[in-house]
């Protein structure tokens, strides 16, 4: 079975604290998936989300803090909104909107962390390659 | 690359630039205070190219609405030339100018490229709107859903353009096809210099309309309607499609005299969007179809018909303040008419216009309400003497 490929966009504050504190515990974690930190998930709006399946990710997780743990203010809402929207782009150019997903953790979960990640591998594998990566990853 | 860049200048005409500059006198960017230049541009492109960050600036600043080529003397194609020196300067150098909304339009332009895409683009059909399954004529829905999703934070409905366009061929006894698998039409992608991949769109979608057996397809946005009946034959060999303009058609039905139109007690304007009035010399169409509609109060504004000024945007490159300071502007000279009702012809206008409507400090003074032509058309349609 062809491998896909996995991107993770991960707030810098309690979403990267847990999967920090997961590497220093060496706990396994999915060796297709690539992470991309950022400083807030309010950060990341619909152009990077799409971008990244235009450059070819078969799926994409946003990793976020809780909505009352947000470093900035509405980083969180506004994930949701993008992510809202964003499936309803994937949608629309039948790609699938499962492919998007968002999880929000506090900064001790490196355990449902670590689960999320194989939870969406394991998701995403069976959805198999987006067909028309190929095609794609030639043009950019 | 020099050699290509004077190719470039020969082909549009930029040696007969007298220098006169009128273009730069009448440039929407330049009229709101931004230090642009049309004149500067094609001075420095013929004696001083070494200024290559002047020029490459200047090339993707450009609005391309070709206002400076109405008025030029010499007749010189400047947006012509930005065409071709933005396809130059993406090819060489990568450059892509500075993308609004992060690039996410030019984005899911690019997603459309590849082959195997199964889309889900026709989920808004309803039941009222009256569609075949087989036929000659097709329907160009074009990125009304995209855009309907992606600006669905300021209200703007583009999908009411696509229903109502369905609504009049339906009126005429048409029921378009509508293709599941349409690709945009690539009018971004080729303004902003991605040749090689509005090409693949040109080739993807001409297929796509023969696959399905297509003779005919009406189009209602002036962008697509260009590029499918201008660009698309010189693309794709042995084409063979007749193009209808959504507008055209209404406009004969209306000179066959078989149709009228309901009376719309309301004081209206028009943006004219720039593919249409210049490009296509179609100005005068939406003044006639509208001054059919009685108890209709129609004013023109200070700009208009093929003087008429941009929304402020082009192609989703380059929107700054400027773009903004010019929608302010065409939108005071609208309501300076008197106007309750801007009508426009381009989804890309309503869109532009209606974000720049929901300014805070401004919105008591701009706020307007704004539809299409096609929706106004599509109301008020009703067979002569019904």
């Amino acid at each position: 079975m062809k491998k896909v490929r996995l991107l993770g966009i991960c707030c810098n504050w309690s979403p990267f604290a847990c999967y920090n504190a997961a590497g220093m515990a060496r706990m396994k974690m999915p060796d297709n998936f690539k992470l991309i930190r950022v400083m807030c998930i309010g950060r990341v709006n619909q152009a990077l989300i799409l971008r990244a399946f235009e450059y070819g990710a078969d799926g994409v997780i946003l990793l976020e803090c809780n909505d009352e743990d947000c470093r900035y203010g509405p980083g969180p809402e506004v994930g949701h909104e993008n992510v809202k929207r964003v499936r309803k782009m994937l949608h629309l150019l039948g790609i699938g909107q499962e492919r998007l997903v968002e999880k929000s953790f506090a900064a001790h979960e490196k355990e449902e962390l670590v689960e999320a990640l194989w939870d969406f591998a394991e998701r995403i594998e069976a959805l198999g390659p987006v067909t028309e990566q190929k095609a794609m990853a030639a043009h950019v | 690359m020099d050699k290509k860049i004077d190719q470039i200048i020969q082909d549009r005409s930029l040696y007969l630039c007298l220098e006169c500059g009128k273009c730069t006198a009448v440039c929407p960017r330049r009229l709101t205070g931004k230090e642009y230049s049309p004149r500067l541009l094609a001075h420095k492109v013929i004696v001083e190219r070494e200024d290559e960050a002047f020029i490459e600036n200047a090339v993707w600043e450009c609005l391309t609405c070709e206002i400076c080529s109405e008025h030029c003397p010499s007749g010189v194609e400047f947006s012509g030339f930005i065409l071709e020196m933005r396809e130059l300067l993406a090819e060489t150098k990568g450059l892509k100018g500075y993308r609004a909304h992060d690039g996410a339009i030019h984005s899911w332009m690019r997603m459309m490229t590849a082959p195997e895409l199964k889309q889900n683009r026709l989920d808004w059909l309803t039941d009222e709107l009256n569609t075949s399954a087989a036929g000659d004529i097709a329907y160009f829905v074009g990125c009304a859903p995209y855009f309907d999703v992606f600006f669905s934070g300021i209200e703007v409905d583009t999908l009411a353009i696509a229903r109502d366009s369905i609504r009049l061929l339906n009126y005429l006894d048409i029921e378009p096809v509508l293709l599941p698998d349409e690709r945009c039409c690539g009018h971004d992608l080729l303004w902003t210099g991605d040749r090689s991949n509005f090409e693949r769109l040109q080739k993807l979608n001409y297929q796509t309309f023969k696959d399905a057996g297509i003779r005919e397809v009406v189009v209602s946005c002036p962008e697509c309607y260009m590029i499918l009946s201008e660009y698309m034959p010189k693309v794709v060999p042995g084409f063979d499609l007749k193009i209808t303009l959504l507008m055209d058609l209404i406009q004969q039905e209306v000179h066959k005299g078989g149709t009228a139109f309901k009376p719309l007690k309301r004081r209206t304007t028009f943006q004219d969007p720039c593919r249409l009035s210049r490009m296509l010399n179609r100005h005068k169409v939406p003044r006639e179809l509208l001054t059919e509609i009685p108890d209709m109060r129609f004013t023109d504004m200070e700009h208009s018909g093929r003087s008429a000024i941009c929304c402020g945007n082009s192609a989703f490159i380059n929107c700054d303040a400027h773009s903004k300071q010019i929608q302010v502007q065409r939108l005071t000279e609208a309501k300076n008419t008197g106007a309750d009702l801007l009508i426009t012809a381009c989804p890309k206008c309503m869109i532009h216009l209606t974000c720049a409507m929901r300014d805070r400090l401004k919105q008591k003074t701009l706020k307007l309400e704004i539809r299409d032509i096609v929706s106004i058309l599509a109301d008020q349609i009703k067979p002569y003497g019904g």
